[in-house]
């Protein structure tokens, strides 16, 4: 047998299945699966997709987990129930295998339960809890959950498993405030030059975003990493500026510095910032717009007729800078009127330009430790590459093309800081005509405005000349004083806005530690009577996961559908084994614009198809929604949810309908078969409503999607829109409105976060905060925690659930850095540590321990842990031995920012350890 | 003719493994095993660094040294230029592991499985494949696939059924499989136009896999030629699986062989010479027997597939293993005949086989492109010296116990010296090539380690003892016992070093790190070596 791969046993069948993989927010993806005898044995990509899909149908490393996530023999293939009442880390479950009767009436008969005793409880706080993990991905596994969950009523979703902390959370709210963008990428199959600070696109872009960025390097893109270490995406750029972490503010303050008070004005583009941004709003004393007494219109000072004019006058030639005698009226907080005649008032842009008059390049240099001239050659390079006035033709339309763009990897754009990044970020582009623009910078998607199915549909005119935005309301009248969900979201944070999404997404970590501290003057926390967990493990995805531990430890009961046994799941009452990725069935939505850089050219449905017989008594998520809806009582509600479409699809159209009988239970194959109708219709305009049978036998269907939907731009300028940039006057306001609230109700402790209501925001030395917060909330002298700890994304494992897969860990561990902790060599050798030495890494909270792996693509002060590890139940991983420093970062109120969020960053020692080498 | 080659676009290349997933699940290799697979090479100085993602694996060589010293003809090269290996017939021996210089090559001895033993999984029952246990493994270019696809009509490299799973998968595209003798094919386009290079190109295995570090690129990328803060020295380098490690499969059992069969064959000779001059001595020569023969059989304990020994014999052609299988066929009845009838020309004859026997060592090792501290070229004569100093030394010590033997005592302890003085120079030869060749660094510290016990123990020893014996009244014999087992004992334990302590392999190397997108290429990568020129600034040997 000379060379062959295959192996010799002879095979009785041999088939392919289609499917999608969404472990990563960074997908939906197309793969095949290889079935040989009836056994999953390979994927492989989906080259039947090649053309319609961004990335060729191909799937990352991560989707080829998936056999053995499917075959594991430490799955857990029946549902267990809890036998010891005690819970903790020291406690053994003692989990024994029961019945899916048994098991669904056990949840049931808890559902009905905390129905009867009323959907909330006394503080107003659903009774009925649930988490999910992966960026929202988990709904591609979940089958007609979200229906149930839908039906159900009031579920706090706030107890988050990472989010805030472990997302790009100042992006999240600010870019979908300022352009839709609930993440941000560069249109990198136009773009020459990107800015990275710390984005990871390498390792977290997913298949488009590496494809992409392969493509746009051989074109000669040039792409310059700034990031404390040098992350795989930092290796495979043209550049790597080693940034003290968490001074990225200062870097991006200076290069508006260069670009405004370095370089002639039309070196920017003029007309973009006169028509397309609040540039020439004229700001009243008092820091609001100098509004039309009677139109209440922003006025902007037209050059040509030489007198302020309302915003959308036509044909105005408004003026960015000076300084004119005008009357106005400023809407200040709860529409505080203030009347002005005569007073002397510049424009937004000209304030814009005296801010940041003394954040020059040697400003930032000695807070970022990068050298001014750098700084400075940078912004040129940027500059020069932007192409300020020249156009691009796309699908007949005739668009601004600036081939620059910035991106954040997070840590830059969550915490403090975030948003005078993503401010920043956002202006810069502005500054150059380069926002929403091809070349330019981009969003992906939304998730808090709507509707979602794109960023075009949610484009609504707004006040002021800007789109609108669903914000939490400030008023005195609609302020929602009791929180609606554990987290207080839209209380405490007007910008989280109100869609199924916005629990996810506001301070998540206030949901835990209310669960040991009140907060004054907040409704007290009790933990939900009923608490749902798929696809995450907050005891060890959370930051504090010690505390997590603890608090979870205390709910009454949790249902947890597991995969294996983890840590999180240590603490369940009950154990349900749902169908894993290649054995459950369900229709997506594909294409369109998504996540990271999914811009498709197409748009449409995908089928997972079952590839593997479930495995011992796993079930379909579809089935288990079903029957959980039946037990406790739902049932109609929930198939009115399906056929609403909270399950993806709504089952009827303009001219179809494939809606079920809401009064009996569905089978699982019945209801996908009427989604998939209601899919092929909807995309055909109900031409077509092939089912199941037809998705079984192709895969996906798609249809064209207009690559100028790509843009903003376009529909912006279609409407008479602006971006809201430079000048933040509506966060200015409810930021003040936001406090008023709060002290009329006694609540101080949120008062450090309105400060980061500004209009234009001040640089803040984050590093202090950072140290401040420490050694204050643990009585340390923080000078013995030398070093920043930071952490990086892993392509293998993120939001991968697949830890405890060999396969994973085998090809994870060709990627340096894995499983260790990374340090500067220099910095070891003062220290005396070598390579593989033993050490302990401690900040003021806990402590990890691992082995040192030496680098020189480290700063000397930072150290770098990549992934979360650190697992004690989940197994194959307990045995890793891999630091985390999940543990070691405190949830603290002084490092949470006003949009909830806080980062993946800590000071820490370290000490190596004795006998170990 | 074709010749199938890849290209690996290190531009392009993200390190993500997602080839080397995929290579592990169409070809369904145990834990551990990677046909395919991406280093992650660190280097330079901070802040100057560079992070360099370097797909790996068999190169499929136009000379490929795994084919030139397979006994069994297990490893061929087809015409299209891929080489394989045929599970049937190869016996496991893993020359072939350490003449690949690009560590491509995997045994597996037993069943392996993700979760340990007893937990095998649905696919992995499906996929086991026995014919694989204790053979020589490695990628084949998904050579199925190809024969499928041309079969069927399709291109190999254009169409994913006939194109090796590795390319398939890759989600930067930055593999390219294809035909080199077309001239329109992808990889001849890529590699005309952009600037490429093999890897280890010194050794002249020809690889058939090519790394492209410099793309013609865009009028942009020629404008941009920004300051690039790629290494200009790389000082320090970090990566994982990219030094030179030590080779794995040939252990204290193979080492065995060349040291009895060093010793055993060094003995005939001097048996050879007693028989044409003081008379045959049968126990002597049958002891020297005993000690070849416990050597092969030692290899037999180490192979895979020992019950597939004879096929060793298949290919005297090329594999100097085979060509020590032949003489030791034709040595073993030949001495038995010399030591039977004690016909000194049949003494002779047999002498010359054993002789023979051990040149064949030194060239097995010197045949080991992949291991440089064996290949270097003054390995045959340091071999050949080193088996003819124990055997001298073994013979010394037979003088002073075998009466008959008396008389050539002091000529042996003579011989005993010279030879290790040979052995010495011949030693310092061979220094001087690895520092003249480079080497890995860890291998020359074992190297220069073991140094004083060679030269000290192995030539002032003996020679002080010869010296001492020649001149004393009293404990002669004793003397050239200690002369006899001290030149006898440095050589052994050189070689015992050199095969399970020395055996570094090449590990893997970069003469340019990649542009990426802007920029210049960056300078040459070697991890875990002594180059040539640090070798000579340091003193060599």
């Amino acid at each position: 047998m000379p060379g062959t791969s295959a192996p010799s046993r002879p095979k009785h069948s041999e088939r392919t299945v289609s499917t999608y993989c969404y472990q990563c927010v960074a997908g939906p993806d197309l793969l095949k699966v290889r079935i040989e005898d009836n056994v999953a044995t390979e994927v492989t990509p989906n080259f039947d997709a090649a053309t319609i899909h961004p990335a060729g149908g191909k799937v990352c490393v991560k989707a080829f987990g998936l056999v053995q996530k499917a075959y594991t023999p430490n799955r857990v293939l029946t549902p267990m129930k809890r036998t010891n009442p005690k819970k903790g880390r020291g406690e053994d479950p003692g989990f024994v295998a029961i019945s899916w009767d048994e098991a669904l009436d056990l949840v049931a008969g808890k559902l009905n339960a905390a129905r009867a005793a009323g959907l909330t409880d006394k503080a107003g706080y659903p009774r009925v809890a649930a988490s999910f993990g992966g960026g929202g991905t988990p709904t591609a596994y979940m089958g007609t959950l979200p229906a149930f969950l839908g039906a159900w009523g009031p579920v706090d979703m706030s107890f988050g498993s990472g989010q805030g902390v472990k997302c790009t959370h100042s992006e999240h709210l600010y870019g979908e405030l300022w352009h839709r963008a609930f993440t941000v990428a560069p249109d990198t199959p136009l773009c020459e030059y990107v800015l990275s600070f710390g984005a990871n696109v390498e390792a977290s872009g997913g298949v488009c975003g590496v494809k992409r960025h392969a493509d746009a390097r051989n074109r000669g893109m040039k792409r310059v990493q700034v990031e404390p270490h040098l992350s795989v995406t930092g290796g495979a750029s043209a550049e790597w500026i080693p940034i003290k972490p968490k001074t990225d503010v200062a870097f991006l303050f200076a290069m508006i510095h260069v670009l405004l008070h370095e370089h002639a004005r039309d070196r920017l583009d003029l007309p973009f910032l006169k028509n397309v941004t609040s540039s020439p709003y004229l700001i009243g004393p008092n820091g609001y717009f100098l509004r039309s007494a009677d139109t209440r219109k922003p006025l902007m000072f037209d050059l040509g007729s030489a007198r302020a004019v309302p915003f959308d006058t036509p044909g105005a030639d408004p003026a960015l800078e000076g300084s004119f005698k005008v009357d106005g009226v400023e809407v200040g907080p709860d529409n505080e009127l203030f009347t002005h005649r005569g007073i002397e008032a510049r424009p937004a842009f000209a304030h814009l330009v005296d801010h940041v008059r003394s954040y020059s390049p040697e400003w930032a240099s000695w807070i970022c430790d990068v050298p001014a001239a750098t700084i400075r050659r940078i912004t040129n390079e940027f500059l020069d590459h932007a192409h300020v006035g020249e156009t691009i033709e796309i699908e007949g339309v005739t668009l601004p093309y600036r081939p620059v763009s910035i991106s954040f990897g997070k840590t830059v754009n969550n915490g403090w800081g975030g948003y005078e990044c993503c401010w920043a970020r956002t202006l810069i582009p502005c500054l150059l005509g380069a926002l929403e623009v091809p070349g330019g910078t981009l969003g992906s998607t939304v998730r808090l405005n709507r509707p979602a199915d794109n960023r075009w549909s949610s484009i609504k005119p707004g006040p002021d000349g800007f789109m609108d935005y669903p914000m939490n309301p400030t008023s005195k009248e609609a302020w929602i004083s009791r929180p609606t969900a554990r987290s207080g979201h839209r209380t405490l944070v007007p910008l989280v806005a109100n869609s199924a999404w916005s629990q996810a997404l506001g301070p998540t970590h206030l949901a835990w530690m209310q669960q040991s501290e009140d907060f004054e003057h907040f409704p007290h926390a009790s933990p939900p009577d009923v608490w749902f967990v798929y696809r995450t493990n907050p005891v060890i995805s959370f930051w504090d996961t010690k505390r997590i531990g603890e608090a979870v430890a205390n709910f009454p009961f949790t249902v947890c559908f597991t995969l294996t046994r983890d840590e999180t799941n240590h603490m369940a009452d009950v154990l349900l084994p749902d169908c894993t990725d290649l054995e459950g069935l369900q229709l997506l939505r594909i294409g369109g614009t998504k996540y990271i850089e999914q811009f498709w050219d197409y748009q449409g449905f995908a089928l997972r198809d079952p590839a593997v017989t479930p495995q011992g008594e796993a079930r379909d998520f579809t089935w288990i929604a079903t029957e959980l809806a039946l037990r406790s009582g739902i049932l109609e509600a929930y198939n009115a949810a399906v056929n609403r479409g909270g399950h993806g699809v709504k089952l009827s159209g303009k001219n179809y309908d494939f809606s079920l009988d809401v009064s009996v239970p569905h089978g699982v194959e019945e209801i996908w078969d009427a989604t998939c109708r209601a899919a092929s219709a909807e995309i055909t305009d109900g031409q077509s409503s092939d089912g199941l049978a037809w998705f079984r036998e192709h895969g996906f269907r798609v249809a064209p999607f207009p690559r100028l939907m790509w843009y903003l731009y376009p529909r912006l300028v279609e409407q008479g829109l602006r971006f809201e940039q430079p000048y933040q006057e509506r966060l200015l306001r409810v930021g003040k409105e936001l406090g008023r609230r709060l002290h009329e109700q006694g609540i101080t402790w949120w008062d450090r976060q309105l400060e980061e209501y500004e209009a234009i925001p001040h640089w803040r030395d984050l590093g202090k905060l950072w140290e401040d917060a420490l050694a204050k909330h643990f009585k340390v002298d923080i000078s013995d925690y030398p070093f920043w700890l930071v952490t990086s994304r892993s392509m293998q494992y993120s939001w991968g659930n697949n830890v405890g897969l060999q396969l994973i860990k085998e090809v994870a561990d060709n990627v340096i850095g894995h499983g260790s902790v990374v340090m500067n060599e220099s910095a070891a050798a003062r220290l005396g540590i070598e390579d593989g030495d033993r050490i302990e890494v401690r900040s003021p909270l806990n402590a990890t321990e691992g082995r040192v792996v030496l680098r020189e693509g480290i700063r000397p002060d930072t150290l770098l842990i990549i992934g979360q590890f650190e697992h004690w139940a989940t197994p194959y991983a307990k045995d890793f031995d891999a630091p985390s420093m999940n543990p070691l970062v405190p949830m603290l109120l002084d490092l949470t920012d006003a949009t909830g969020s806080a980062a993946d960053l800590v000071k820490v020692k370290v000490t190596k350890l004795r006998g170990a080498a | 003719m074709t010749r199938w080659a890849m290209i690996a676009d290190l531009e392009r290349c993200v390190g993500c493994q997602t080839c080397t997933a995929a290579c592990k699940h169409t070809n369904a290799t145990s834990p551990a095993v990677q046909w395919r697979k991406v280093l992650d090479i660190e280097a330079g100085s901070y802040p100057a660094v560079s992070r360099t993602y370097v797909p790996v694996g068999c190169q499929h060589c136009e000379d490929p040294p795994c084919m030139k010293v397979c006994p069994s003809t297990a490893t061929r090269k087809r015409a299209d230029g891929i080489v394989t290996i045929d599970y049937d017939i190869c016996i496991g021996c893993a020359y072939c592991d350490v003449a690949c210089p690009y560590q491509a090559r995997f045994k597996v001895d037993a069943a392996d499985f993700a979760y340990g033993a007893g937990r095998q999984m649905q696919h992995e029952a499906e996929r086991e494949d026995p014919a694989r246990l204790g053979v020589a493994q490695k990628c084949t270019f998904c050579s199925d696939r190809i024969d499928f696809g041309l079969e069927n009509g399709l291109t190999p490299g254009v169409d994913p059924r006939a194109t090796p799973a590795c390319a398939n998968a890759c989600i930067a595209s930055a593999l390219h499989f294809g035909d080199l003798d077309d001239p329109s094919s992808n990889v001849s386009m890529l590699l005309r136009h952009h600037k490429h290079f093999r890897m280890h190109e010194e050794i002249g295995t020809g690889p058939g896999f090519y790394y492209l570090y410099e793309h013609a690129g865009s009028p942009a990328a020629a404008e941009e030629r920004s300051a690039r803060t790629t290494p200009t020295a790389p000082s320090r380098i970090r990566s994982r699986g990219v030094e030179p490690w030590h080779q794995k499969h040939w252990d204290w059992k193979a080492a065995g062989n060349f040291l009895t069969g060093g010793v055993g064959t060094g003995l005939f000779a001097a048996a050879a010479f007693a028989a044409a001059t003081v008379g045959p001595s049968p126990l002597l020569g049958l002891l020297a027997m005993v000690l070849v023969g416990l050597g092969l059989l030692l290899v037999m304990m180490k192979i895979g597939r020992p019950l597939r020994a004879a096929s060793v014999l298949r290919q005297p052609q090329y594999s100097w293993m085979s060509r020590e299988a032949w003489v030791a066929m034709v040595f073993f009845p030949l001495a038995l005949a010399a030591v039977w009838t004690g016909m000194t020309v049949l003494w002779l004859a047999a002498a010359a086989l054993a002789l023979l026997f051990l040149f064949c060592q030194g060239m097995i090792l010197r045949e080991a492109k992949g291991i440089p501290a064996w290949r270097a070229q003054p390995i045959v004569p340091l071999i050949v010296a080193t088996g003819l100093t124990e055997g001298a030394g073994a013979f010394l010590v037979a003088c002073t116990v075998l009466p008959a033997l008396a008389p050539l005592t002091r000529g042996a302890a003579v011989a005993v010296v010279a030879l290790a003085a040979v052995r010495a120079l011949a030693w310092v030869t061979y220094r001087g090539a690895l520092t003249r060749d480079g080497a890995p660094t860890k291998a020359l510290a074992v190297l220069d380690d073991y140094r004083p016990w060679l030269l000290i123990g192995g030539l002032a020893v003996p020679a002080v003892g010869v010296i001492a014996a020649m001149l004393a009244q009293s404990l002669v014999e004793p003397l050239f016992v200690l002369a006899g087992v001290a030149a006898a004992a440095a050589g052994l334990g050189f070689k015992f070093l050199l095969i399970t302590r020395a055996g570094y392999n090449q590990g893997f190397a970069l003469p340019h790190t990649p542009v990426r997108g802007t920029g210049h290429a960056g300078p040459a990568v070697k991890p875990g070596w002594i180059l040539p020129s640090e070798g000579l600034r340091q003193g060599g040997p």
